[in-house]
């Protein structure tokens, strides 16, 4: 694309004599700068300025224009951005000016003293003296330039194209720039600024529209869509409709010539790697690995078990080895042989060698054993028991303590047994219940499964309601499901209640006379007040219990059964969609409206919100604001009219531009739009043939006219563009 | 400073030989670094058009003046032609379609769709 900065440094800037004037194109986006007389400017670059800090000495440096981003990684960008000098389409900040003169005569070569050339430099329509005198005194007093001469941009270009016979002397130029739009009209090859219109719409709007839409339909790779990015996808992809609404159309209806217009931009991707479904080998192996690792543990449980098995056997030798050995040993004797031993008694001995011979048993994972024991300990219950049909009167105090121990034992082992028992019976019971059930079934299916569908329903909202009840408190009637939780709903009912008599209580102390306490119901409140009273959990747990029982069994009945999800956030837990793999179609930037949608905003300025008529019907204003009305003049201007300005460079430009026009004009008008031969750089050419022309020292003025003359001259102060 | 960067000359020098005042004197450091330029709009405020005769062309009149021509909306988010408004988000939709896009909108996509043709609402 054409806007491509040329920054290096020339080198015959001292071959030049003073009196060659330098030629500046002070563009909003580009700065161009040259010698009078020459085709083309030396240096071209971005008129911004960037101010950033160096990261390893954190200086701030200056950087002017555009250069190769890879350079900029030595710098820290982040706290300011690139800033420009100009406020819509004039110069304000001169700041930012002059580190861009700078930039610009250093390259362009200047190692004098001075620059000592006159300069031609452009500026908007109608610059505000302002701007206008700021920039004569940063020329005059920074640099000592010799004399400056001010001119339009479009004019130049108009007269360039006149030059080469693409328009004629009567005309109109429309410069769409970058942040303005311009329509000026010329008569008699000069320009008549009473008649010129701006809308203050431009390639930068067109570009921050893109890039605005692009990164609200992608945000996530809002990123990547830099300001350069976009402006180039702007250069590449976008054009202007001949009809917008019926080419939306196509892309609404989505046809195939939509399809076809629609272009991508393919961010980098890398596709992740793909996850091969193991092979049948694979899972033999991880099979094998599995079963080997599962058969090392249960031999290292059976060799840790056999190891056990032997301690305990060998514990229990040694024991009986021990009790052997006591019988031989004296009465008195005993104590001084067991000193060493570390036991104390015989019965010590005795009941550590039960435990171990229990834990043998229990090792070796003899049940049998134990059954039988408590068979053994049933039959042999009243040797076990001997003292319990004694009375007591007969029993001397030991034996007194002894029977009470044993009544209590045998209670305990009797109250063991009865649940046992009663244990057995509901077993037998509810299979008998089973198979009643069954019966039922067998005789009429549909309706058991019917039966036992409303039963289960009925129970499941039963606990649902309790449920809810609980969480929500008792104004809730069924049809908050949502789980909409107000603020007072927090606490459930039992919580609140609770809630309101300790408050109440910590209230009312001191009020009136407290007669608490002088009933017995009063006492009752702190049975109220404390936290386990939840009444109702045990009917709930039946229930429940009941629940699970019929679900089970109409799963095991009916195929089709699914057994309902509780009502609450387990049931939106369910419903998260599974996360997709990103594919190349995630990581692409689609254009299809987009691409004429925001140039049309030249034609259309109130989209982006600029209360302005747009490109075709500036003509129109600009006609209209011609002093004279002049039928035969405006027919001249309107079979003469040059499109200049970046803008101009979108495809379809100058067809809409007539169709535009052409509805706005009275029938049968004669109608030419015509393209300049370089829209971008045709401003420059044209300011750099009018630089060598004669009569060009005349159009300027000095340090001295500047000072003597004053503001209000500066004022009027305009070029005369035909020479 | 690295060696590429100084190669292709991307810093700004201080010194300019064709200056008569260099940056540093002009601007010295340290100095209020926020110093004030006058905005367009200060700027043309001073400029005080009002004093002069209106034919002479200015840069506030030659401004364009708003359009004559119906203006045909189009949909904020796709585009297309948009007979519809949406009263609770201020957004105009093509089709039912979009209006699920349009409603399932965080607001804050909403204000910024919005701020696209300057009808945002802007809190002061």
């Amino acid at each position: 694309m054409p806007f491509i900065s040329q920054i290096k440094r020339q080198t015959d800037y001292n071959l030049f004599p003073s009196s060659t004037p330098i030629v500046i194109d002070n563009g909003a986006s580009y700065f161009r700068i040259g010698w009078a007389g020459e085709t083309d400017p030396r240096v071209i670059f971005r008129n911004i300025v960037q101010r950033p800090r160096h990261k390893t000495t954190g200086e701030t440096v200056t950087i002017v224009g555009d250069h190769d981003t890879t350079l900029l990684k030595y710098f820290d960008c982040t706290r300011s951005g690139p800033r420009s000098a100009f406020d819509s389409n004039v110069v304000y900040q001169f700041e930012i000016m002059e580190y861009i003169l700078d930039f610009a005569f250093d390259r362009l070569g200047a190692n004098g003293s001075e620059i000592d050339h006159p300069v031609l430099i452009t500026e908007c329509v109608c610059n505000p003296v302002h701007s206008r005198s700021k920039m004569a005194e940063l020329l005059f007093e920074a640099y000592g330039v010799p004399s400056v001469a001010f001119g339009v941009d479009a004019a130049f270009s108009y007269k360039y194209n006149q030059q080469y016979g693409i328009c004629n002397k009567d005309g109109l130029a429309i410069c769409p720039g970058f942040s303005t739009t311009h329509v000026i009209p010329f008569v008699e090859g000069e320009p008549v600024y009473r008649g010129s219109c701006r809308t203050n719409i431009g390639g930068y709007h067109i570009t921050d529209y893109l890039k605005q839409l692009l990164s609200l339909k992608h945000p996530q790779h809002m990123t990547k869509l830099t300001w350069e990015k976009v402006e180039d996808l702007k250069m590449e992809h976008c054009y202007i409709a001949p009809d917008y609404f019926s080419e939306a159309q196509l892309f609404q209806k989505g046809t195939k010539e939509a399809e076809h217009k629609t272009r991508c931009w393919q961010l980098p991707w890398v596709p992740p790697p793909t996850e091969e479904p193991p092979s049948e080998e694979e899972i033999a192996r991880k099979a094998a690995i599995k079963e080997r690792q599962g058969q090392r543990l249960r031999e290292m449980a059976e060799a840790k078990r056999s190891s056990r098995i032997n301690e305990l056997e060998n514990q229990i030798h040694g024991l009986e080895f021990l009790l052997q050995q006591l019988e031989q040993v004296e009465e008195n004797d005993i104590a001084a042989f067991l000193s060493d031993t570390g036991y104390v008694s015989r019965q010590e001995i005795e009941s550590t060698l039960v435990k171990l011979t229990q834990s043998l048993r229990k090792a070796k994972g003899e049940r049998k054993v134990e059954q039988a024991e408590l068979e053994k300990t049933d039959a042999s219950m009243n040797e076990k028991y001997p003292l319990i049909h004694i009375p007591d009167n007969m029993l001397s105090l030991e034996q007194l303590k002894e029977k009470r121990r044993q009544i209590f034992l045998k209670t305990t082992t009797e109250g063991r047994q009865r649940a046992k028992q009663k244990r057995v019976e509901e077993e037998l019971e509810q299979e008998k219940k089973n198979q009643e059930e069954e019966e039922r079934r067998l005789e009429n299916p549909e309706l058991y499964v019917e039966q036992m569908r409303a039963k289960y329903k009925e129970l499941f909202e039963k606990i649902d309601q309790r449920k809810r009840l609980k969480t929500n408190g008792n104004h809730t009637n069924g049809n908050n499901t949502s789980g909409g939780v107000g603020r007072g709903e927090r606490l459930n009912a039992a919580q609140r209640e609770r809630m309101r008599l300790l408050t109440t209580a910590a209230f009312d102390r001191g009020k009136g006379e407290d007669t608490f306490g002088a009933k017995d119901e009063d006492w009752q409140l702190y049975k109220l007040m404390s936290r386990d009273n939840d009444d109702d959990d045990e009917e709930m747990d039946e229930n429940e219990a009941e629940l699970a029982r019929i679900s089970a069994r109409l799963q095991e009945v009916d195929p089709t059964f699914v057994p309902k999800q509780e009502s609450g956030p387990t049931q939106s837990a369910a419903e998260i969609p599974r996360v997709r793999p990103l594919t190349k179609e995630d990581f692409q930037i689609v254009l299809g409206v987009e691409r004429f949608r925001c140039p049309e905003i030249l034609f259309r300025p109130n989209w982006v919100g600029i209360d302005q008529v747009g490109l075709d019907e500036m003509t129109g204003v600009s006609i209209r604001r011609l002093p004279t009305k002049d039928e035969d003049l405006e027919q001249r201007l309107t079979s003469s009219i040059l499109m200049t300005g970046g803008c101009c460079l979108f495809p379809g430009m100058s067809e809409r531009l007539e169709a535009g026009i052409r509805m706005i004009r009275p029938c049968g008008a004669p109608i030419k739009v015509v393209r300049a031969l370089d829209p971008v750089l045709d401003a420059w050419r044209g300011a750099s043939v009018y630089a060598t022309k004669l009569q060009f020292p005349q159009q300027t003025f000095s340090r001295m006219d500047y000072y003597e003359k004053g503001e209000n001259w500066l004022r009027r102060y305009q070029l005369q563009y035909t020479l | 400073m690295e060696a590429e960067v100084i190669e292709a000359e991307l810093v700004l020098p201080t010194y300019m030989s064709f200056k008569r005042i260099q940056m540093y004197e002009k601007y010295p450091k340290g100095q209020s670094r926020g110093r004030h330029w006058k905005h367009l709009k200060q700027i043309l405020q001073a400029e005080n058009y009002q004093n002069y005769p209106p034919d002479e062309p200015n840069y506030v009149n030659i401004e364009s003046p708003p359009s004559m021509h119906p203006c045909k909306r189009i949909c904020d988010i796709t585009g297309f032609e948009a007979p519809y408004y949406d009263p609770r988000t201020n957004l105009r939709y093509a089709n039912a379609e979009v209006f699920k896009l349009v409603r399932s909108l965080p607001n804050e996509y909403v204000q910024r769709y919005l701020a696209l043709r300057n009808a945002a609402v802007v809190l002061k």
